[in-house]
């Protein structure tokens, strides 16, 4: 009788407590500030429009294009292929598997840089990796991708053969109406970025 | 020598509560370490696959069970974590042993049944043991206890029914205990 | 910050050899609390010994309240802790095929080995028993594989399941283990048997 009596002396209080502390749940960062700010520093996160549209002309089945922006311009024009994501909604538990995996390419994209980049700190800040940044968000792409502008004669070879890959893409994008050659100097764009993958986290087997 | 004059004999046990507060503590720390509670009926798997494979490993190839646990656990069957606390299983349960003066051969019974009897009924129990842990994913060390710990519904499910189970078969068995 | 072995702060032979300590502590504990007594364990289904009930809901919700303060403290992640999934099927056939073996072996395999640690040859001969019942259920896997994956729920939480709190669970599951400890050692007292 006794012993019983000094367990619940000990543990209902602690029960109680634990009842009524609401439940933790916080989402720990698990960069710290310096490993972030090296990273946003080194530009790492940012993927050019002609790698994406690379991809999205290959059909690429890596590549996610998430659009961060409201519902109503999401609904306007969107990249082929996107998802809609606004910045409000990022933290909700339904978008987690989106980001904690390890075989897609996330990529953020908005109308400029700048929302695609707050989210892409938030959720690079919680450890998940394969995300990054369209460059220059839409404006760019527009500029860049459906409507390239013809480079003068002394540039670079290797800005007339972008600007070939530009157009060429943009054909199948739905820019303007260019005409399509076909020019060996076509350069692909560089390669994009490997997927890296999450060491498996061994979530212990357990129950036998 | 004297005998004690209480009519009820004891031998010397922790105070339930103590040891209930100790095996918390216990599974506390295995979660803490290891991300997993206790259990036991996985190291029996882990050595049926072992012995399995060694023997015939054409058999364990077929063997559905075999290549599931193959395929989801890497390396030897037998590096997994509860063998090695089986193993701290025998040596615990040997120590204490051994301090309590709880150290001998014997086969423990209700006088009012044979050893063999008893024997036989062990034997029997083990195997449905054996087979029912293999399909609730669990024995009441695994499953319940520690499934319990952690707010687990399908723990807290297999737990009321072998304890639900063994109270509804109690009567049909008494004569072995009482 | 835990669990150690999962967040890799210690390595895998590590966590194996701590394995084997925390099995030794666990043996202790459930040696020394009579677990190595099949007459003992089956003293809970006729209410002349509770230990069985005792020792096992003290220990359960003190870890669960342990680990529930380890994560208010932030010492653990709970979601990175194993929780076991429901199998709905399997869980209730497994448990009602497992409380014959409990009622009729009187011992479960963690105990079965306490005992055996200690001399019990009834505790041995449940141990073969053991790996005779798992292999018969490996042996004829492919029958029963249906039924063994049928209605998986994922993981759920009694307390998701409830739409409760874990907090406010782990005290109505402090309430109601006290309740029954009552009730355990009244009946103790109207059923008294030797000490085995």
């Amino acid at each position: 009788m006794k012993p019983r009596l000094w367990l619940a002396a000990f543990i209902v209080p602690l029960g109680l407590i634990i009842a009524a502390v609401p439940q933790n749940t916080t989402h720990p960062y698990k960069l710290s500030a310096p490993e972030l700010l090296s990273e946003v520093n080194t530009r790492t996160q940012f993927i050019t429009p002609e790698t994406v549209a690379d991809m999205i002309v290959k059909k690429d089945p890596v590549l996610q294009l998430i659009d961060v922006r409201s519902q109503d311009e999401f609904e306007k024009f969107s990249l082929t292929g996107a998802i809609n994501i606004p910045l409000t909604d990022l933290l909700s538990d339904q978008n987690v598997d989106l980001f904690d995996q390890d075989v897609k390419m996330n990529v953020f994209y908005a109308n400029s840089t700048l929302m695609a980049n707050e989210a892409w700190m938030i959720i690079r800040q919680l450890g998940y990796t394969n995300i990054y940044v369209l460059e220059g968000g839409l404006n760019y792409w527009f500029d860049v991708i459906l409507n390239p502008k013809q480079p003068s004669s002394t540039s670079s070879d290797e800005e007339l053969a972008r600007y070939d890959f530009r157009r060429s893409v943009s054909q199948a994008l739905g820019g303007g109406p260019t005409l399509l050659e076909n020019n060996e100097n076509t350069a692909s764009p560089a390669p994009r970025p490997a997927i890296k993958s999450i060491p498996k986290k061994k979530k212990a087997a357990g129950g036998c | 020598m004297q005998e004690s004059k209480s009519a009820i004999k004891k031998t010397k046990y922790l105070n339930p509560y103590l040891g209930g507060v100790l095996l918390g503590l216990v599974l506390l720390a295995a979660n803490f370490i290891a991300g997993r509670g206790l259990g036991a009926s996985g190291a029996i798997k882990s050595t049926v696959v072992t012995i399995v494979t060694a023997v015939n490993s054409q058999v364990a190839e077929s063997s559905g069970f075999v290549s599931e646990y193959l395929d989801t656990h890497g390396g030897s069957p037998m590096k997994n974590w509860l063998v090695f606390e089986m193993l701290g299983v025998l040596v615990g349960g040997f120590l204490s042993g051994a301090l309590a003066g709880r150290l001998k051969w014997k086969v423990e019974h209700y006088p009012g049944i044979t050893s063999r009897k008893r024997l036989f009924m062990a034997l029997s129990g083990g195997i449905l043991f054996g087979f029912g842990s293999q399909l609730g994913r669990g024995c009441t060390s695994g499953s319940a206890l520690s499934g319990m710990a952690v707010l687990s519904l399908g723990g807290f499910i297999t737990m009321m029914a072998i304890f639900g189970t063994a109270f509804a078969l109690a009567y049909f068995f008494r004569r072995n205990w009482i | 910050m835990g669990p150690l072995a999962i967040n890799e702060i210690i390595s895998e032979n590590t966590n194996f050899f701590l394995a084997f300590i925390i099995g030794i502590a666990f043996g202790f504990v459930l040696e020394a609390s009579g677990f190595s007594s099949s007459r003992k364990l089956a003293g809970m289904f006729y209410g002349y010994d509770t230990v069985v009930l005792k020792v096992f809901f003290t220990g359960a919700i003190t870890a669960m309240l342990g680990m529930l303060f380890f994560s208010l403290f932030d010492w653990i992640d709970l979601d990175l802790v194993y929780v076991n999934p429901t199998y709905l099927t399997s869980a209730i056939t497994g448990g009602v095929i497992m409380g014959a073996g409990f009622i009729i072996g009187g011992y479960c395999p963690g105990t079965s080995f306490c005992g055996a640690s200690i001399g019990k040859i009834d505790a041995l001969i449940f141990i073969v028993g053991l790996f005779i019942g798992v292999s018969l259920f490996g042996a004829g896997f492919n029958w029963w594989n249906g039924m063994y994956m049928a209605k998986f729920l994922g993981s759920p939480k009694i307390s998701e399941f409830f739409g409760l709190t874990d907090g406010v669970f782990a005290l109505i599951l402090i309430l109601i283990a006290l309740g029954m400890f009552r009730v355990a050692e009244w009946a103790e007292k109207k059923f008294p048997r030797e000490e085995y």
